[in-house]
């Protein structure tokens, strides 16, 4: 499998990666760059309440300032935007409007939209609306949420249970009672904000005259945008456009379709403007879709020796007031027993409303939460049965020969090596030496703490009524012998240009610079899913390589017909079709291309003029269906990663020091080894923010208390420690190229590596580490309550 | 209303500006030089970064009309002649650029820091762009290639 891609590493010269100049050089084009003449723009009035009837809405004074061309709520454009029903359950029964009707249900909701000639007059318009609220009580517990006698996030519904999740093993019962220990824990993970840098944006542009709508999303969906735009628009989907031009960054914030591109569209038809719109970074942290926020209860069967018989999970999840797919519940419910061989298991999984912002992916969905409890359940049910927690690991993991692995959720581990995987990350970090060392360093009042942690991340989600399972690509030679190619859509950072161009130039003999690649217009990309839940890797590189391999059989056999040779004694070389054997015989590709374009005459009888073609791979193992006992498989592959971490922990101030990171990464094959070095650490980066400081956080009345970077922290360059790399490859049998993903994995580690060190380190003090991120206030207090 | 006169790249713009304007929104907007980003508007992220008077700022923090009678640097003024900076070179070289958002900040904030410190340390270069938030690298790229720049003596240009 490895072998499966020719191209050796720098064999085309010095690694680039494929059109990184324009962003050097201040030359790309984000939304908001897109320069549309004679544009306006939009800004909204968001609720500055939780949960709250909108007693009276007061518009006058905004629609009188200057350059405010229109102001518009709910009720003004109820026949320009048509609602949309929620995904399926009980939010199904909900009908769901781009601006908030009467009722409010999280701070952020947009209320209304004020239209100007600028920026600056847009927010004038803005702040110049005035609303009266009926506050009523917020729901912001999810606990609580769950209880019978709470009071209603949506009113329309029955519960405030949007989504519940059962699978259930036999013989758990049994399990349990026969067990030597029984150990039960609490872990809960903080609700995070995805932050790419660039905040969302949109612009739409109406052409009366063909009745088509152009609208630029910073979105990852351009499919998807465009499919529910239509249908909030009421035309047919061939009317409109999506263009994501350059995206900076969505690490999940800007994968959903939100209401404000259904906003910009329809007031570009009503003002028959260019309408832009830019999200502030306030708005970005409190209406864009959040992620994490679950609380696990763990219980396990445990028998005396550290092998655990089963485990019983029940997850609350906070979606907020989430009113689209919400896929963290079930990706979490199947994945609660991670790297390890668990047969016997039980989960009940709850996802709960509250009156906060939606829920949603940031970098991981679900399973990052069910990656993080049972790595850090591990080392608590070790320290219980006073093991090591790398024995009690090796003790548990799915052994490397029963892959393809079924766990008892009925999700597929597609390949591994989880116990070799550890045992280098061991090695490398010196783990027996660290071990002794620690003792020494305790002698002398140093908290040293050592933590583990073996993460599974599947990837390349596919679901009933959301698809995912396949990646598309068009390919085309130009008349010059070059290469223009069409992915299903486009990246945002993640260098899909570049394994694209390599690909396609190692099957068809050019090199990668001969290849271009256009993406993120709908006018233009095959249909097709999106670079989430790192599937590009898995499902969009097989489809480039299979269309790549459809080029080159076709080529191939124009150019045996030619020169009167078998098409399988021929190869490619530098821009022309050799004989093997007999390299005077051949024809360059603009020969080729003059005959597939002009000179069709001469091709061989049947087969069609061009050379252009698509190609599509679908994984082969995911399993839709769920059977009677709950069992599916979502996700076609897994990645994993292996991490010690090394911290000293100041009992005085409660800051800790990490004094060493080891990883070992194994995405499959790496199709561009460098782009995933640098994906890698910037996931880890990302879980480092993860562990240290960041946090969504509401008060009781459901007040944003982290709507800037100046309270919700992402972490500068001096918050990254020095992080060691390995890498392993074993490659998934699914798929063409044995590739995995790997831009979420590295994420994963920091939460439950740094976590179990801490605890680690306060050993002596008796000290439980269960609430993130681990900041100094945190630990000081958990120091001080263990200590009185 | 007032107004500015500016040089942003060598050449000079009078405008009639609102005093409220952003230095940020008045390159992007009346300039029209968008190489310069927004991320935060509270001088956290740095995507704003430019040159004013030589000096690294985040123009989201400045008012247009402060600048009124200065000089102010962006990103698109340091390849002038279409030549790529040995910064801008050093950042392909080490990928250090993935969305690329956050790149033109990054760039200034370490071409401020060579101008002022050609020999910058690891520790400086740290120093310099710990106010540039980045999501994608983790850094770790960034900071080989500025110090990659350093280390070609190639800090005041090719």
């Amino acid at each position: 499998m490895a072998d499966k891609i020719g191209y050796e590493r720098g064999s085309e010269g010095a690694y680039r990666r494929k059109g990184a100049e324009r962003f050097v050089r201040g030359a790309a084009s984000y939304v908001d760059d897109v320069q549309l003449p004679d544009a306006v723009y939009a800004a909204f009035v968001r609720s500055a309440a939780a949960r709250a009837k909108i007693k009276s809405l007061y518009l006058s004074a905004a629609r009188g300032c200057p350059g405010v061309l229109a102001v518009l709520a709910a009720s003004d454009i109820m026949d320009g935007i048509r609602p949309y029903r929620g995904p399926e359950g009980p939010l199904a029964d909900l009908l769901i409007h781009p601006l908030a009707q009467s009722t409010v249900h999280y701070v952020g909701e947009p209320v209304a939209v004020v239209v100007a000639e600028s920026r600056y007059q847009a927010q004038d318009g803005v702040d110049a609306v005035a609303i009266d609220y009926d506050l009523l009580p917020a729901i912001v517990d999810p606990e609580a949420a769950l209880h019978p006698d709470s009071p209603l996030v949506f009113d329309e519904l029955d519960s405030n249970v949007a989504q519940e999740v059962h699978i259930a093993s036999d013989g758990v019962d049994q399990a349990f009672s026969g067990a030597d220990h029984v150990i039960t824990e609490r872990l809960r993970t903080q609700r995070l904000a995805a932050s790419p840098i660039e905040p969302r944006a949109c612009a739409a542009v109406f052409d009366a005259a063909s009745g088509r709508y152009t609208v630029w999303s910073s979105t990852v969906t351009i499919h998807a945008v465009r499919q529910q735009l239509a249908e909030a628009l009421g035309v047919r989907e061939n009317r409109v456009r999506v263009i994501a031009p350059d995206v900076g960054g969505s690490f999940g914030g800007k994968v959903h379709p939100y209401p404000e591109e259904f906003l910009v569209a329809h007031l570009a038809k009503r003002l028959r403007r260019p309408v832009k719109w830019a999200e502030t970074r306030i708005e970005h942290l409190t209406n864009v879709r959040q992620g994490r926020d679950q609380i696990h209860y763990l219980q396990a069967a445990v028998r005396g020796d550290g092998r655990i018989l089963a485990l019983k999970s029940k997850i609350i999840a906070d979606f907020g007031a989430s009113t689209r797919f919400i896929n963290s519940l079930p990706a979490a419910a199947l994945y609660t027993t991670g790297a390890y061989d668990i047969q016997c298991q039980q989960v009940d999984a709850f996802g709960v409303l509250t009156n906060k912002t939606p829920q949603g992916p940031v970098r991981g969905i679900g399973k990052a939460d069910a990656a993080y409890v049972i790595e850090r359940f591990m080392d608590i049910v070790a320290r219980q049965l006073d093991m090591d927690p790398a024995e009690i690991r090796m003790k548990n993991f799915v052994p490397e020969d029963a892959f393809p692995y079924r766990t008892a959720t009925g999700s597929m581990l597609d390949s591994g090596r989880y116990p070799t995987c550890l045992r280098k990350a061991l090695d490398l970090a010196g783990y027996e030496e660290l071990r002794r060392q620690q003792l020494d360093l305790r002698k002398q009042g140093v908290l040293r703490g050592i933590g583990m942690c073996l993460v599974i991340e599947p990837t390349s989600a596919a679901r009933r009524g959301q698809g995912g399972a396949y990646g598309a690509c068009r390919v085309r030679m130009e008349p010059s012998g070059t290469v223009s190619a069409f992915p299903a859509y486009g990246p945002q950072g993640q260098g899909h240009h570049t394994a694209i161009a390599r690909i396609i130039a190692d099957r068809l003999g050019l090199v990668p610079d001969d290849v271009e690649v256009f993406s993120g217009d709908t006018a233009e990309a095959p249909y097709g899913a999106s670079a989430i839940s790192s599937r590009s890797a898995v499902t969009l590189m097989p489809a480039v390589h299979v269309a790549a391999t459809l080029l080159r059989e076709k080529i191939l056999r124009i150019a045996g017909h030619v020169l009167e040779i078998d098409p399988g004694d021929l190869r490619f070389e530098k821009g022309a079709v050799r004989a093997t054997g007999a390299p005077e015989r051949e024809l360059q590709l603009r020969q080729i291309t003059r005959i597939a374009y002009m000179d069709t005459y001469r091709l061989p009888p049947g087969l069609d003029p061009g050379l252009e073609v698509t190609g599509f791979f679908t994984v082969p193992n995911i399993i839709w269906e769920p059977d009677e006992k709950g069992r599916r498989n979502e996700f076609a592959a897994v990645p994993y990663a292996a991490t010690v971490a090394v911290v000293d922990v100041d009992a005085t101030t409660g800051r800790f020091r990490i004094v060493k990171y080891v990883t070992v990464h194994d995405c499959g094959t790496t199709l561009v080894p460098e782009i995933v070095e640098t994906q890698h650490y910037g996931s880890i980066a990302q879980g480092l923010g993860e562990a240290l400081f960041e946090e969504v956080r509401y008060d009781l009345d459901g007040q944003p208390l982290s709507s800037t970077f100046m309270d919700y922290l992402l972490p500068t360059v001096n918050d990254i420690p020095a992080i060691e790399t390995d890498h392993m490859v074993t490659p998934s049998p699914f798929t063409p190229l044995g590739a995995k993903g790997g831009g979420e994995t590295g994420t994963l580690g920091p939460p439950a590596a740094l976590g179990n060190a801490i605890e680690d380190a306060l050993t002596p003090l008796r000290v439980k580490v269960r609430e993130r991120p681990y900041t100094s206030d945190r630990l000081w207090k958990a120091i001080n309550e263990a200590a009185s | 209303m007032a107004n500015l006169a500016v040089t942003v790249n060598g050449r000079k713009y009078v405008a009639e500006i609102e005093p409220r304007l952003l230095l940020v929104h008045f390159l992007r907007d009346v300039v029209k030089l968008t190489g310069t980003h927004i991320g935060c508007v509270v001088g956290r992220c740095g995507a704003c970064t430019v040159l004013w008077k030589n000096k690294p700022v985040k123009s989201c923090m400045v008012l247009a009309i402060e600048t009124d009678g200065s000089e102010i640097m962006t990103i698109e003024g340091l390849s002038p002649n279409d030549r790529l900076h040995p910064l801008q070179e050093a950042f392909l070289a080490a990928d250090a650029v993935e969305c690329g958002y956050c790149t033109p900040g990054m760039v200034m904030a370490a071409y401020g820091l060579l101008q002022k410190n050609p020999a910058a340390s690891e520790d400086d270069i740290k120093r310099a762009i710990s106010g540039n938030l980045c999501r994608c690298t983790g850094y770790v790229n960034i900071v080989k290639a500025i110090r990659s720049v350093v280390v070609a003596g190639k800090s005041q240009g090719a």
